[in-house]
């Protein structure tokens, strides 16, 4: 930590913010919030949901325009927040969690896409000449032709920041990411981690903003904590443990998630799946019944990223058998599977989980608008009392029906599509990732849902790369490597270590 | 590296869906501050332009504009285009084009009309063989489009050029009529004074309304429009939907042709197409009033009068044909462009356009 300390003497910060105010339509996202970031440090921001992050940031790129009064420094020179120009002419970069990516364009042509090399005639192999050799400096096993939707998760990260500061910056550039790791599974946070010290070794300045308090001991020099818009804290990372640091971002402490509701009784079997084979599952069996809430983990690859999937319908299994209670729902579409009790939240939440554009009532309602038996009116006061009902249990901030979802905080939009499955009452719930991009708060808010709906009868299944939390909220844990169902940790000898190296075995065994 | 300008920054603002269908003018919201915001296209901008329209022409013809006979032609105008308009509506907000239902309107008033004067079919039953005939037309373009998976825009112009060779051999490319007098009850009917139309105008909307906005049914069939991976993820059977608008689509056109036959008694196999555009500028301008960023009954009707209104008053005042198609093609730019480049305005702010586009859309 020598290093960090002589940095810190350098007199000019790269980001020095003061009295920074942000006002949506009556609400304050930021309350004179500050924010100093040391030249060449990894400085983390941090706060809970809703608490003015991604805001504070989308200032800095020139996305919203701050209310006056506000006092932006980057180098020692004043910042015109509001103009995306001058952002990238200071030498900030952002990688924003939906990585702006063309799936459809090879690694290269998103490369190019997104550069000066741009302008004017393209030649296709010089230009993938120059990407290959920035992919080969940074050491990532990625080729240029590939398209970018055959990448994995962790490598799309990898491209995207690889993409934003290929244009030689030098150690005025700033890189700021927002939530990069949400989207990676636990294992492959290290490569993504390889390139930030990179960067950093180059003398980059680097802004990181994580809900996962793990990560950020490991990788941040500084943290600062936002709460309700205004900056509470700002610290150095190596004074702080696990503990302090959660307590620091919640303002209370947290405790352990305690189990309540005495495990339920087990029930009937409420979805069995038998023979069950995709693309990279092979042959996967499951006897879920009601009253547990089972996990499904593994290695990115290994197949438990696919296997909710495969069960709901929503890719096609080559074969296997499904039934939801007693019935046979094998041939049947998704519709079907829901009208007979079948719950399903995907991973992916920004496509495939909401309409942006609807309210928060109509998101969470989707799936079963509450109306009349007679001619199916539907009464707007009864469908704002039930999404009152699950927003509150949810944790969702602010309790607010009406509010565009899309301009909800990141993790308050994954709170509202957990409520939208919890409130079905489904037989069986399947959730991809239920906790990704939220505070610890309302992790646990979700974890305590999952357990009571077992409780109330429910089959839940979790698929999860969070170690922690499947420990945490399961009863038993099935962990995949190689497609295939490799071990099964049940409660008594379901601890982390366990489960980790369980988690690595399975995939050396294959 | 310039995605972060174009590009919605957040984690927290998802993407519009890949499969875009018809996005409605979004809609501006208050963010207060700089002069645009006051200007902003406001959701009850199109009451006070129609407001101002009708003060305009009271001011500048009152002897020709503020009389019943004009209040009774702008209905009798906007009656058929309404009940077209409505059906539009319905496909757009299920995501679907329907370029075909001007078409079919004009092939409905033929087929009635042929059917009426030439095969001398019982009325009733000319009615019935061609709304059926139109929602089998209706049927097609919505298997084209679910089953087979065309583009709605494709398909449905495709299908245009079809049903318009069907009029013309129909029509055998003469005007076709008249039909009888008491069919054309069906649209001349007067009530204590009200025309009958008023009734078709109240009673389409109404159950377009009552379906559309407050129902499941309708909210699923947004659903499949507003973005349609999530809605069959949330168990809408969405190919189902696709084809049920289409069918209502083609079904509301063949009545606004029927009707369309019943006021003018006579009529040529190429009458159709000049109601394609009012009807659609009608919808997207209704997107922007009342309900912003949504297709919306009440929104459409609101556009569909301040467009007959305008219309009207300046073909009386000025007396030419051509005003008509200028003032509707005008408006549909002119406002769907302030709400578009007001929306723009508020989400990025950003003077100089990065080089990459929205590339994340
Ligand atoms: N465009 C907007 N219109 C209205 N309110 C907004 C808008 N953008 C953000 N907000 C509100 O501002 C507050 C701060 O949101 P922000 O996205 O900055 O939170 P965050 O700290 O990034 O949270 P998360 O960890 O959940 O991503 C939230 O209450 C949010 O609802
Ligand atoms: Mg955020």
């Amino acid at each position: 930590m020598s290093d960090t300390i002589n940095t810190a003497t350098e007199p000019i910060p790269a980001i020095a913010i003061k009295s920074l105010t942000k006002s949506f339509a009556g609400v304050q996202a930021l309350k004179s919030a500050e924010l100093e970031v040391r030249r060449g440090e990894v400085h983390a921001l941090l706060g809970v949901n809703g608490s003015g992050k991604s805001t504070l940031i989308k200032v800095l790129a020139g996305f919203h325009r701050p209310d006056p009064g506000a006092e932006i420094m980057l180098g020692g020179e004043p910042h015109e927040a509001g103009s995306a120009s001058a952002a990238h002419a200071a030498g900030l970069r952002f990688i924003h969690q939906d990585l702006g990516l063309i799936d459809t364009l090879t690694v290269e042509e998103n490369f190019s896409l997104g550069t000066k090399s741009g302008r004017g005639w393209l030649s296709d192999r010089r230009e993938q000449k120059r990407v290959q050799a920035i992919l080969d400096r940074y050491e990532v096993d990625i080729d240029a032709k590939s398209l970018a939707l055959e990448l994995s998760p962790t490598h799309r990260s990898i491209l995207a920041i690889l993409r934003a500061v290929e244009d030689q910056m030098g150690s005025d550039g700033i890189v700021v990411l927002d939530e990069p790791t949400a989207a990676l599974p636990r294992d492959e946070v290290h490569q993504l981690f390889r390139i930030i010290k990179r960067l950093k070794a180059t003398g980059v300045t680097i802004v990181y903003v994580s809900h996962r308090m793990p990560e950020i001991l490991e990788i941040a020099d500084r943290v600062t904590v936002l709460r309700d818009g205004r900056t509470v804290a700002t610290a150095e990372a190596a004074d702080l443990t696990l503990d302090s640091l959660v307590k620091l971002v919640l303002g209370f402490d947290l405790k352990a998630l305690s189990r309540t509701a005495a495990d339920a009784e087990l029930g009937d079997v409420q979805l069995s799946v038998t023979g069950l084979t995709g693309d990279v599952v092979e042959d996967f069996d499951l006897e879920a019944r009601a009253g547990e809430v089972i996990g499904v983990t593994g290695l990115l690859g290994s197949g438990y990223e696919d296997v909710l999937g495969l069960v709901f319908g929503a890719a096609k299994p080559y074969s296997g058998s499904i039934r939801l209670g007693g019935l046979d729902v094998t041939g049947e579409d998704q519709a079907h599977r829901i009208a007979n009790g079948l719950a399903y939240a995907p991973a992916d939440r920004k496509h495939l989980g909401s309409m942006p554009e609807w309210s928060v009532r109509e998101n969470l309602t989707l799936p079963d608008p509450p109306s009349h038996r007679f001619m199916g009116w539907m009464t707007k006061r009864r469908e704002v009392a039930e999404t009152l009902e699950w927003i509150e249990k949810m944790d969702v901030v602010p309790v607010e029906t009406e509010k565009v979802f899309a301009t909800l905080s990141g993790g308050n939009q994954q709170k509202v599509v957990m409520g939208r499955w919890l409130r079905m009452q489904a037989k069986a719930i399947m959730l991809d990732e239920p906790t990704n991009g939220v505070d610890a708060s309302a992790k646990r808010a979700i974890h305590l849902a999952l357990r009571e709906a077992a409780a109330n009868g429910a089959a839940v299944i979790v698929s999860s790369s969070d170690i922690e939390e499947l420990v945490q909220v399961c009863d038993r844990v099935l962990v995949m490597g190689d497609g295939r169902i490799r071990a099964q940790l049940v409660k008594g000898e379901l601890t982390d270590d366990a489960l980790n190296t369980a988690v690595m075995t399975a995939t050396a065994a294959a | 590296m310039t995605n972060d300008t174009s590009v919605d920054p957040g984690v927290d603002a998802p993407l519009a869906p890949a499969t875009a269908g018809p996005a409605p003018a979004s809609a501006p919201q208050k963010t207060g501050g700089s002069w645009t915001s006051k200007l902003q296209v406001n959701r009850f901008s199109g009451i006070y332009l129609w407001a101002a329209l009708i003060l305009l022409f009271s001011l500048w013809i009152p002897n020709l504009f503020l009389t019943n006979a004009t209040l009774q032609g702008i209905i009798a105008d906007q009656s058929v285009t309404i009940i077209l308009a409505m059906g539009v509506m319905v496909a757009l907000a299920a995501g679907q084009y329907d370029l075909s239902a001007a078409q079919v309107l004009g092939f409905a008033a033929v087929s009635t009309a042929w059917l009426i004067s030439v095969a001398k079919v019982n009325p009733v039953l000319a009615v019935l063989i061609t709304v059926v005939g139109c929602a089998i037309i209706g049927l097609i373009n919505g298997l084209l489009v679910a089953v087979v998976g065309i583009n709605s825009f494709i398909a449905t112009l495709g299908t245009s050029s079809i049903v318009l060779a069907l009029t013309s051999l129909l029509s055998g490319d003469r005007l076709v009529g008249p039909v009888t007098d008491s069919f054309k009850q069906i649209a001349l009917a007067k009530f204590f004074g009200v025309p009958v139309l008023v009734a078709y105008i109240i009673v389409a909307s109404v159950l377009v309304w009552y379906v559309l906005e407050h129902t499941p049914v309708g909210r699923r069939l947004s659903a499949t429009g507003a973005n349609i991976e999530t809605a069959r993820l949330v168990g809408v059977r969405v190919k189902k939907y696709i084809v049920v608008s289409m069918v209502i689509s083609a079904a509301m056109a063949s009545l606004a042709g029927v009707l369309l036959v019943a006021r003018v008694g006579t009529v040529s196999s190429t009458i159709g197409p000049s109601y394609l555009l009012p009807a659609f500028a009608g919808v997207f301008l209704g997107t922007t009033q009342l309900k912003p960023g949504r297709f919306n009954v009440w929104g459409t009707l609101l556009a569909l009068f301040l467009l007959a209104t305008g219309v009207k008053g300046f073909q009386l005042a000025i007396g030419a044909n051509w005003i008509t198609y200028v003032f509707n093609g005008l408006a549909l730019i002119v406002a769907v462009g302030l709400a578009v480049v007001f929306e723009r305005r508020r989400t990025t702010k950003v003077k100089d356009t990065p080089k990459v586009k929205d590339i994340s859309n």
